[in-house]
């Protein structure tokens, strides 16, 4: 009961009352004669302050309105500053929209401590909107520490905004915006938190190389990787040979023609522009050669190929077709005729530790490299997490619970599209892979290109500006209050802003992303408030 | 000062009769009777006119080439005996000892009654508060109620001591009561500015 009365105290500012409402459209709350529509932005956090429950929002519309419409038809353009001033705010004022998310109960203590819950009410007219303060934003956000990571500051402010990593890493994520919006950026910072906070290990599916160490951007200017900024915390596995020796690479990473299913082969249909029928004879050679079907076709004669489909029934053209184009395949320098799958399996017990790792692709760069390796090794990842949650079911000892691990893919829709979402290792992981606690980080400029199934299991949203309506319409599947969040995302601004929204906070949010600079790579580096419980205490919000 | 003689008495308007002949108080300005040891009523001037005495009998043209305007009064003494000029005030308040209370008053005021002018202290102390411009704006006169109050804001400004921060508190006020019809708005909102 101590809050009511000094809210004013609390240093918000005041901008209007609630005038006109309802539960499933918002309030309308006119802006008080002083506060102009420039001042705020859409998207921006306010409170509503009711008799007895705080309300939290976000501002989703403005208008200007008049109370006489004559007004608009002779407006007082060069009128006197006496009549201008008398009329701003009297005949002429504002409205803006407000959708309340969240509330407070602020009529019992008890209520109080378990913070903000999900909106069951409305202000009543004349209840108060106020800009949020930074205390607002501690109640709503939680404070810094423990997996509550400050990924950037609530715009226009310039406080720290938190996202609560142990939720994010739950589920599978997706980063999204057009190009040069930052989602590379984020996604180290978001990368660095979760190993920082320990919160999940990382395995990075990193296609063009530049996770791991210093890069220099499209501006010029030098990044630090993140093996720069953690150490032996990461180890950076790569394709290529060559790269290794160059660069401060641990381990190189090959291939076998035995790891390679048929699945994968199919996986690769766009980019070898393979036949319907492949499937089929794959299938055969399957039945033929069991795991080594690969390497039994790579090493067939032209009197193999035509002794096979005389008597398996493959189809003589196809497989031949098929046996020309996996040569191609088959000259990647990082495919051995057989290799161990210890080198998967000693990555998952490095992950089971703790630790990171970062693949690069080296000069093995293309779709088809990147498809083929992510597919292969994410199976293999898979297989053996599935074994350890079967084995910590069994046991139930805590030293056997499998640390969480969120696989971060680039170029997500090359695997998540509708046509392949289905077929490869990472459309399951989307699906279900929670339970074997694998999740994926998916990161996109097209939301759109992935399937819908999938983007609908992704629980927390991170996007940046997206113009096409598609793929807007896509980062918003299976999220409720989309109109208002649209004009949101619309608002922001083309780099470095971002709309936060899912699992992982307790109410949407616009985002300024935190600046990946010498600042951040301190901050990164200091220890001790890795350990430690988020700053607020159970919230009801987090249990919905 | 006294000003006038109240000669006819309503709960929403007083008449008086003018102590000097063709010089009413200035349309908007605020006036005053004491009705009791501690009690004065206020008004403000919404009318004026200068009548004869005889309701039946029309002013006839007196001037000549040489005889006009003042020299008219000069040359005929008796006009002073057969004119007089009225004038009517809109209730707006009660000042009890230093409590102002806007609004139409319980009873009106007696008749014969003298009717006072306000110094700057009065005035400023009765428009404090804005509360009368909706008793001034709902009255019925034959002046528009928004110019009466467009003239009463002028002087009001002038009393005060060229103040400001008073008129545009007015203006507001006035565009907050009148938001619903812009054309008498603009029209008082214009008349105010001139008193700048």
């Amino acid at each position: 009961m101590t809050i009511r009365g000094d809210v004013g105290a609390a240093g918000r500012q005041r901008l209007g009352v609630v005038v006109d409402g309802a539960f499933n459209t918002g309030l309308t709350v006119r802006l008080d004669g002083r506060c102009s529509t420039e001042e705020l932005r859409i998207g921006e956090l306010v409170v509503v302050e009711g008799a007895s429950k705080r309300y939290f929002g976000m501002i989703s519309d403005m208008r200007l309105r008049v109370t006489d419409a004559r007004l608009q038809a002779s407006p007082p353009d060069d009128a006197p500053d006496l009549v201008r001033q008398a009329l701003a705010g009297t005949i002429t004022y504002a409205t803006v929209e407000v959708t309340p998310m969240l509330m407070l109960d602020l009529s019992a203590e008890l209520e109080e401590q378990r913070g903000p819950q999900r909106v069951r009410s409305m202000p009543m007219h004349f209840a108060a909107l106020y800009r949020a303060s930074e205390m607002d934003f501690d109640t709503v956000f939680g404070k810094e520490g423990g997996t509550n990571f400050a990924i950037g500051s609530p715009v226009p402010m310039e406080i720290p905004l938190c996202l609560r990593l142990d939720r994010f890493v739950e589920r599978s994520n997706g980063i999204f915006g057009q190009s040069g919006t930052g989602k590379s950026f984020l996604a180290r910072i978001l990368l660095s938190g979760i190993i920082k906070t320990r919160a999940a290990a990382n395995l990075i599916f990193d296609m063009h190389s530049e996770y791991a160490f210093d890069k220099q951007t499209e501006d010029g200017h030098w990044v630090r990787g993140l093996r720069e900024i953690f150490g032996p915390q990461i180890l950076v596995y790569s394709l290529d040979a060559e790269a290794a020796a160059r660069r401060n690479v641990d381990i190189t990473l090959t291939i076998g023609l035995n790891q390679i299913e048929a699945d994968d082969v199919m996986l690769l249909a766009d980019e070898l522009d393979l036949a319907p029928t492949t499937a089929a004879t794959a299938g055969l050679l399957g039945d033929r050669y069991g795991k080594d079907w690969l390497r039994g076709l790579l090493s067939m004669s032209a009197e193999d190929v035509a002794e096979f489909c005389q008597t398996s029934g493959a189809h003589p053209e196809a497989t031949r077709a098929l046996q020309r184009k996996l040569r191609e395949v088959q000259r990647r320098g990082y495919l051995k005729e057989e290799a161990p799958l210890s080198l998967i399996d000693e990555m998952v017990t490095a992950l089971g530790k703790g630790r990171s790792i970062i693949l690069e692709f080296g000069r093995y760069d293309s779709p088809l490299d990147y498809i083929l390796v992510a597919n292969i090794v994410t199976r293999r990842v898979r297989r053996l997490y599935q074994q350890k949650v079967e084995r910590f079911e069994e046991t139930k000892a805590e030293a056997d619970r499998p640390l969480q691990l969120v696989i971060t893919l680039e170029e997500a829709h090359k695997f998540l599209n509708p046509t392949v979402a289905r077929q490869t290792i990472f459309g399951t992981i989307a699906r279900e892979m929670r339970k074997y606690n694998v999740t994926l980080m998916v990161i996109d400029q097209r939301p759109s290109s992935i399937d819908a199934e999938v983007m609908s299991q992704l629980g927390t949203r991170i996007t940046g500006l997206l113009t096409e309506e598609r793929d807007i319409d896509a980062v918003f599947t299976g999220m409720s209050g989309r109109a208002f969040l649209r004009s949101a995302l619309a608002s922001l601004d083309t780099r470095q802003q971002v709309l936060l929204l899912g699992h992982a906070v307790p109410m949407s949010v616009v985002v300024q992303t935190r600046r990946y600079d010498e600042q951040f790579y301190r901050a990164m580096k200091t220890r001790g408030s890795e350990s430690g419980t988020p700053g607020w205490t159970t919230s009801d919000i987090w249990n919905r | 000062m006294r000003i006038g003689e109240i000669i006819g008495s309503s709960s929403t308007q007083f008449v008086s009769e003018s102590l000097e002949l063709r010089s009413p108080p200035a349309l908007g300005s605020l006036v005053k009777v004491r009705v009791g040891d501690d009690r004065e009523l206020f008004g403000v001037v919404c009318y004026g006119e200068t009548v004869s005495l005889d309701p039946g009998r029309r002013a006839v043209r007196r001037s000549t080439e040489e005889v006009y305007d003042e020299g008219v009064y000069r040359e005929n003494p008796q006009l002073e005996h057969v004119l007089r000029t009225e004038f009517t005030s809109l209730s707006v308040g009660v000042m009890e000892g230093r409590t102002v209370q806007q609004g139409l008053p319980a009873q009106p005021p007696p008749l014969h009654f003298a009717v006072n002018s306000c110094g700057p202290e009065e005035t400023a102390r009765f428009t404090e508060g804005l509360f009368y411009f909706r008793v001034l704006l709902a009255a019925s006169s034959p002046v528009p109620p928004e110019q009466v109050l467009a003239s009463h804001a002028r002087q009001v400004y002038r009393a005060r001591g060229d103040d400001e921060l008073w008129l545009r508190r007015a203006a507001t006020e006035v565009a907050r009561l009148l938001r619903e019809d812009y054309e008498r708005l603009i029209t008082a909102l214009y008349a105010m500015e001139q008193a700048r």
